[in-house]
């Protein structure tokens, strides 16, 4: 294009070296440069306060070479000259707020079209802006990752942790709280673990053996129970968007979504060590296997590169496939490195020292890659992608409904028959007359011969071995055919394309030596060796960090996606360090072994209670001299509830009412209510549609699908009420929970104390038991005429206990 | 019965809804005291001259050539394509069509309106007819998207949660950003929800695409085991529990917001369907509005709660009026589709002035595009993105003014050209809302709904 454009140029408009025509320059300094005086130089000239884009339009050199976004004026080429387009306000809005009038803008027009006549000489200097990276190296989130020494012992501390968080306390003053009591701290441990309430046994188990090592065994058994990867799963689910439909203006399922849950849940369980983790979703289709089990574990891993929002309907191609690009290497910087590098997509990131080429640098690898997410049904589907079938001897791409698949042999079948029995038909018919026409006699012989080879081909399709029923089908990723380096797009536009630049990595957080990646693959593999170089000082800082945040309610960097210049500082750095270090060296990437660590530390361990001196100080608890009371997530809330009323099926879920329902643009062919689900598993199992999200996840705060997102919003408002006043779903668990009670050999005394420890995890008090027989014996008695006015009484208080705040609080 | 007596005789009247009104006077008054509910009423940048939105939807793209946009040119080339004068290749092999429809003057200020519009003709003087509005592309569901968040390429998050977001809500019984069948596709919930703003800033849906309006409810907002009185005794039993465990944690905001959301969520189970509940109208408002009379009944019904909302507090209302898409059958259903909307917006109109609230009260007809005025077909039009027309009444605008212009066929917008980023910056902006400094922190960085866009036509503002 840009090579086009110059020999256009050539050919058209007189050499530059020519003096133009005086007309002409009568004409620039007439209608151009009081304009360009008066509208751009106050921030586009050698005199401006602060020149804005790099651009430069007081002399002829600087105008036509242009700032960070391109030429600005391409003599004799409307299209090539920014300049134009900003005063069109086409995309760029120049000057901004206040569009230039109708015949200014021809003028400017006119004047490009003749050729840009521009007498100013001058030589104007390049701005462009560097990037100091040993400079920018001074920031704390790229120094080295540290192993500090951890401060003397006292008789407080249990873990190495503590040590570093009394030292903080003790200078500012204040001091650890106290140990919570063995109930609460079995309800937080039980949640935080596992997402579930321990039972009754399970608290008394504790309380009265409230030793280090019951506590040992109890954490021990928590960590090994199939409910963890359930709870920890969700967790990550959040950073990496994961959904089962596309989302954006057409909303086409991912019916294959499942398998990475169900992947990320066994990841969990078996304590997969973090930086294979990290290989296996980024690289898992680069990586060497020993069995298919194995090979087809990694293929699904990469799940996560697939399952972005993505906007099926968009016509440009090359748009289409940066977008992917754009998505992918946003959330692979900020799930694992807490860097915003997608802001550097249309310029260099303006807070962090990311250059726009190095985007494009990973851009490159990205698109050396092909994205298998599968989408099919309705209209609009423009970008429809495939799958990967997952055989025996080999993984081979299919369409999701393609020429091949059995549905449409199915249909074909019918169809064929339908036409071939016309056509036998009319052939009869010819038969019978004698003066048929033979041309048309052959045509129809011909047309028999044809259709009965087509219905013969799609019955074998028909007849063939359930192909894909027992292999599966992922939504993956591999590389492409021609791996290869891409451009820098001018402004991010998909299809303006600068400089070719090599595939690499981030110069910010490249502390040592790295492997560039090379022709023969996409460089995916080179970018995971990169991500846990021993020298990167991002990686496992922003993955211990986000472990902590899960069990404290915030990070030590409270920011988790972002470590960057707009994130938050550490609380504790020393900490951050020490627990990224013992990670990789002690732990070998262990999230088990991390967890463990920490809560079996004090600091975990303490009460919530407030201490007004300390909220004095230290008003948002950064020092950690309390517990944060935190609220459970949605789903956590939603499991407790059915835990409660002893409907919970612990069973895993199977695959997902998404690959029930199957393909389709939700709202279109698909209705919502199609993914309603009544199924008492654990939430973790529930459907994802973007756009659709189940109510109760809706209400409590679930993060919006398509969003990278590391903290939950705690929000407290109405709506929630509601649901926990008026749902069928509360209503019908209490309901459960009353009758469980009522089935419980018991006095109503007896009922009201077990239905304390069952959702409370503590005894009700004698003013609490009185209350609540009131209530009971009120409502039954009002309803007396109703056929089960008791057990409706009794679900009444039940709802009372799952809707309290203490329910939902963890203290 | 004349406006100002109605008004003192409503708020007389403790079960009218003057009493909602005056009930959300009241959760104000109790909301200002817990200025750390994110739904509180919050100052906005700069004096405002509306106080909330009625944003009328006309999803599939009115053509503007045949409503609001008079183009006697296609009178006299019709039949003849329009290439050389536009150059532009989607043009190739279509011909211009006059509208079926005459054009009058209206009102002292004379706007052109279709004959398609009796009704709303009749309020020109109030209408402000924004001729040159254009969007980015001609597909409905990007076009759907940018027209409620701005941005197709990304989830971001809608109008009515910046709205929510920046300004609080009045009445703190009822949502303040509800949406009325909202469609299910195009982005669904992504047209009112708050992508990362927090949540509580999202859209309440009520009703959905095909269901009548009198069928459709809030979710939960009724209990189906007890009476009022015993829910009541059961909530006493919950509060006690909840403010004892506060008592434990003081200070805690959350267990006190908690607290506060239950008794907020006990009103709305009364004031919601009682605000929906249109029995308590007179005769003559129901036909005013064209309710229970065949095509204008559904959103007629939609157009008063509308009223009613605003009415009480309600921060940004969204109407949904479907299938604007005419590809064939132009007369027939442009003409069906005018018939069913004109009486009721009308209605709305003139019932909003009597009760002095058209004033700050915003009202915005807009679909996500208009209608090529050249044609393929004999009796459909196409999508025509880069000129249609949008128009405001009330709120702070100017009424009886056509602002901007397409070219002679109405095919692009030439003259004050209006692009969605600049109905959301001139919407904030009336909102007493700068659309460059209300910004969220997400992801690093500062978002806003108009992005690096957004011109606010300043002309338009009265």
């Amino acid at each position: 294009m840009r090579l086009l454009s110059v020999l256009g140029l050539l050919a058209c408009v007189p050499l530059l070296a020519d003096e133009p025509p005086p007309e002409q320059l009568e004409f620039f300094e007439k209608k151009i440069r009081p304009v360009l005086v008066k509208e751009c130089y106050s921030c586009h000239s050698a005199q401006a306060k602060s020149v804005k884009g790099s651009l430069l339009l007081d002399t002829r050199e600087g105008i036509r070479r242009g700032g960070e976004n391109g030429h600005g004026v391409v003599p004799g080429n409307l299209e090539e000259s920014l300049v134009i387009e900003a005063i069109r306000y086409e995309g760029l809005e120049m000057p901004p707020g206040k569009q230039l009038p109708e015949y200014v803008i021809r003028d400017l027009e006119k004047w490009v079209r003749m050729g840009a006549a521009d007498p100013r000489e001058g030589k104007s200097a390049p701005i462009r802006r560097t990037i100091d990276f040993e400079k920018a190296r001074d920031f704390w989130s790229f120094q080295p990752i540290e192993a500090p020494q951890p401060p003397k012992a006292t008789a407080w501390s249990a873990e190495a942790i503590d040590r570093f968080v009394l030292e903080r306390l003790n200078a500012a003053g204040l001091k650890p709280s106290a140990d919570a009591e063995p109930r609460i701290f079995m309800r937080r441990l039980y949640f935080d673990l596992i997402g579930l309430p321990p039972t009754p046994e399970q608290v008394s188990e504790f309380v009265e053996s409230p030793t280090a090592g019951t506590l040992q065994e109890i954490v021990d058994r928590l960590l090994s129970s199939d409910q963890f990867g359930e709870r920890w799963a969700r967790h990550w689910m959040d950073v990496v968007r994961y959904a089962e439909s596309t989302g954006m203006e057409r909303n086409y399922t991912y019916p294959e979504a499942w398998r990475y849950r169900d992947y990320l849940i066994t990841a969990f369980n078996s304590d997969l060590p973090f930086d294979q983790f990290l290989t296996e979703q980024i690289a898992g289709d680069l990586l060497s296997f020993g069995n298919n089990g194995e090979r087809d574990r990694h293929l699904i891993a990469t799940g996560m590169l697939a399952m972005g929002p993505k906007s099926l309907n968009e016509r440009d191609r090359e748009k289409f496939a940066m977008d992917i690009v754009d998505e992918q290497i946003d959330v692979v910087s900020r799930a694992f490195l807490g860097l915003t590098a997608s802001c550097a997509r249309c310029h260099d990131h303006k807070f962090d020292p990311i250059p726009q080429k190095e985007y494009y640098q990973l851009a490159g690898i990205f698109r050396s890659t092909q994205t298998f997410y599968g989408t099919d049904g309705g209209g609009g589907n423009r970008q429809g992608g495939r799958l990967l079938a997952l055989r025996d001897d080999e993984v081979v791409p299919v369409a999701v409904n393609g020429a091949n698949s059995k549905k449409n042999a199915r249909s074909n079948v019918k169809k064929l028959t339908a036409q071939l029995a016309a056509q036998k038909k009319r052939l009869k018919r010819f038969s019978d007359q004698p003066k048929a026409n033979p041309k048309q006699v052959e045509q129809t012989k011909k047309a028999i011969t044809r259709i009965e080879k087509q219905l013969a081909a799609a019955k074998g399709i028909l007849d063939a071995p359930a192909d894909n029923a027992n292999h599966g089908l992922v939504m993956a990723v591999q590389d492409n055919g021609n791996p290869a380096d891409t451009q820098v797009r001018i402004r991010g536009e998909a299809n303006e394309r600068g400089e070719s630049v090599p595939r690499g990595f981030l110069t910010i957080a490249t502390l040592g030596a790295a492997t560039q990646p090379t022709d023969k693959s996409s460089g995916r593999r080179e970018l995971t060796d990169w991500l846990l170089a021993k020298e990167n000082p991002l990686t496992a800082r922003v993955a211990v960090n986000r472990i902590w945040q899960h069990l404290f309610g915030q990070g030590i960097v409270r920011t988790v996606n972002n470590f960057g210049a707009n994130g938050d500082r550490p609380s504790h750095p020393e900490l951050l360090d020490h627990l990224a270090t013992q990670f990789v060296t002690q732990d070998q990437w262990s999230v088990k072994s991390m967890l463990r660590r920490i809560v079996l530390s004090r600091t975990y361990r303490q009460g919530s209670t407030p201490v007004a001196a300390a909220i004095e100080r230290d008003p948002q608890n950064r020092l950690l001299w309390r517990m944060n009371p935190r609220r459970l997530e949605a789903e956590a809330l939603r499991d407790a509830v059915l835990a409660v009323s002893g409907t919970l099926d612990l069973s895993p879920g199977e695959k997902s009412i998404v690959q029930t329902v199957g393909n389709g643009d939700v709202g279109r062919n698909l209705r919502p209510d199609q993914f309603d689900s009544s199924d008492p598993k654990r939430s973790i199992y529930l459907p994802i549609v973007r756009g659709v999200v189940p109510e109760m996840l809706r209400v409590f705060d679930f993060p919006e699908p398509s969003i990278i997102a590391g903290a939950r919003d705690v929000t407290t408002v109405p709506t929630q009420a509601l649901y926990m006043m008026n749902s069928p779903f509360v209503t019908q668990q209490s309901s459960e929970m009353a009758a469980r009670l009522l089935e419980s050999d018991n006095s109503d005394e007896g009922r009201i104390r077990f239905a304390y420890e069952l959702a409370l995890s503590r005894p009700a008090t004698d003013a609490e038991v009185e209350r609540s027989l009131d209530f009971i014996t009120t409502a039954s008695e009002k309803n007396a005429q109703e056929e089960e006015s008791e057990m409706t009484a009794w679900a009444g208080f039940c709802q009372v206990l799952l809707a309290s705040a203490e329910f939902r609080y963890l203290e | 019965m004349n406006g100002t007596s109605r008004r003192q005789a409503l708020k007389t009247t403790s079960c009218g809804f003057g009493y909602l009104a005056l009930a959300g006077i009241a959760a104000e008054a109790a909301a200002a005291g817990h200025p750390n509910s994110p739904l509180a009423p919050k100052t906005p940048h700069f004096a405002p001259k509306a106080k909330r939105v009625i944003f009328l939807c006309m999803r599939g793209g009115p053509s503007h050539v045949d409503t609001f946009d008079y183009k006697p040119e296609l009178e006299t080339h019709a039949g003849k394509s329009p290439g050389e004068v536009e150059g532009a290749t989607s043009q190739k092999g279509r011909k211009l069509k006059p509208s079926p429809w005459k054009f009058r003057q209206h009102g002292d200020s004379g706007l052109p309106i279709s004959d398609l519009y009796p009704n709303l003709s009749k309020h020109a003087d109030d209408l402000c007819l924004i001729n040159g509005a254009h969007t980015t592309l001609p597909n409905h569901p990007q076009a759907l998207v940018q027209l409620h968040t701005g941005q197709f390429q990304f989830v971001r998050p809608s109008v009515g949660s910046w709205v929510l977001y920046g300004l609080g809500t009045e009445n703190q019984d009822l949502p303040g950003f509800i949406t009325l069948k909202p469609p299910a596709r195009l982005g669904g919930a992504q047209n009112y929800g708050s992508a990362f703003l927090p949540a509580v800033y999202q859209g309440t849906a009520i009703g959905s695409n095909g269901q009548p309006i009198n069928q459709a409810k809030i979710g939960n907002i009724s209990n189906g085991r007890f009476d009022a009185a015993t829910q009541r005794s059961q909530l006493d039993l919950l509060q006690n529990a909840n403010r004892d465990l506060l008592k434990r944690h003081d200070p805690h905001p959350e267990l006190e917001g908690v607290i506060e959301s239950y008794e907020l969520a006990f009103r709305m189970q009364t004031a919601v369907p009682k605000l929906m509940d249109i029995s308590d109208e007179t005769a003559g408002t129901l036909k005013q509005y064209g309710i229970n009379q065949g095509r204008t009944d559904d959103f007629g019904r939609m157009c008063l709660m509308a009223r009613r909302f605003a009415e009480a507090g309600v921060r940004y209302i969204e109407l949904t009026h479907e299938g604007w898409d005419q590809h064939n059958g132009l007369s027939a259903r442009l003409e069906a589709n005018c018939g069913a909307t004109d009486k009721p917006i009308a209605g709305l109109i003139a019932d909003l002035k009597q009760r002095d609230l058209l004033k700050d009260t915003l009202i915005i007809w807009s679909g996500e595009f208009g209608r090529t005025p050249a044609v393929r077909r004999d009796d459909g039009r196409d999508h025509n993105a880069t000129g249609f027309s949008v128009w405001m009444a009330g709120g702070g605008v100017k009424g009886g003014m056509r602002y901007g212009a397409t070219d002679d066929f109405g095919i692009t917008a030439v003259e004050n050209k209006f692009h969605t980023h600049d109905l959301h910056a001139t919407t904030l902006h009336l909102l007493g809302l700068d659309h460059t400094q209300l910004t969220y922190r997400y992801a690093g960085r500062d978002f806003r709904l108009t992005d690096v866009h957004g011109n606010i036509a300043e002309d338009i503002i009265g």
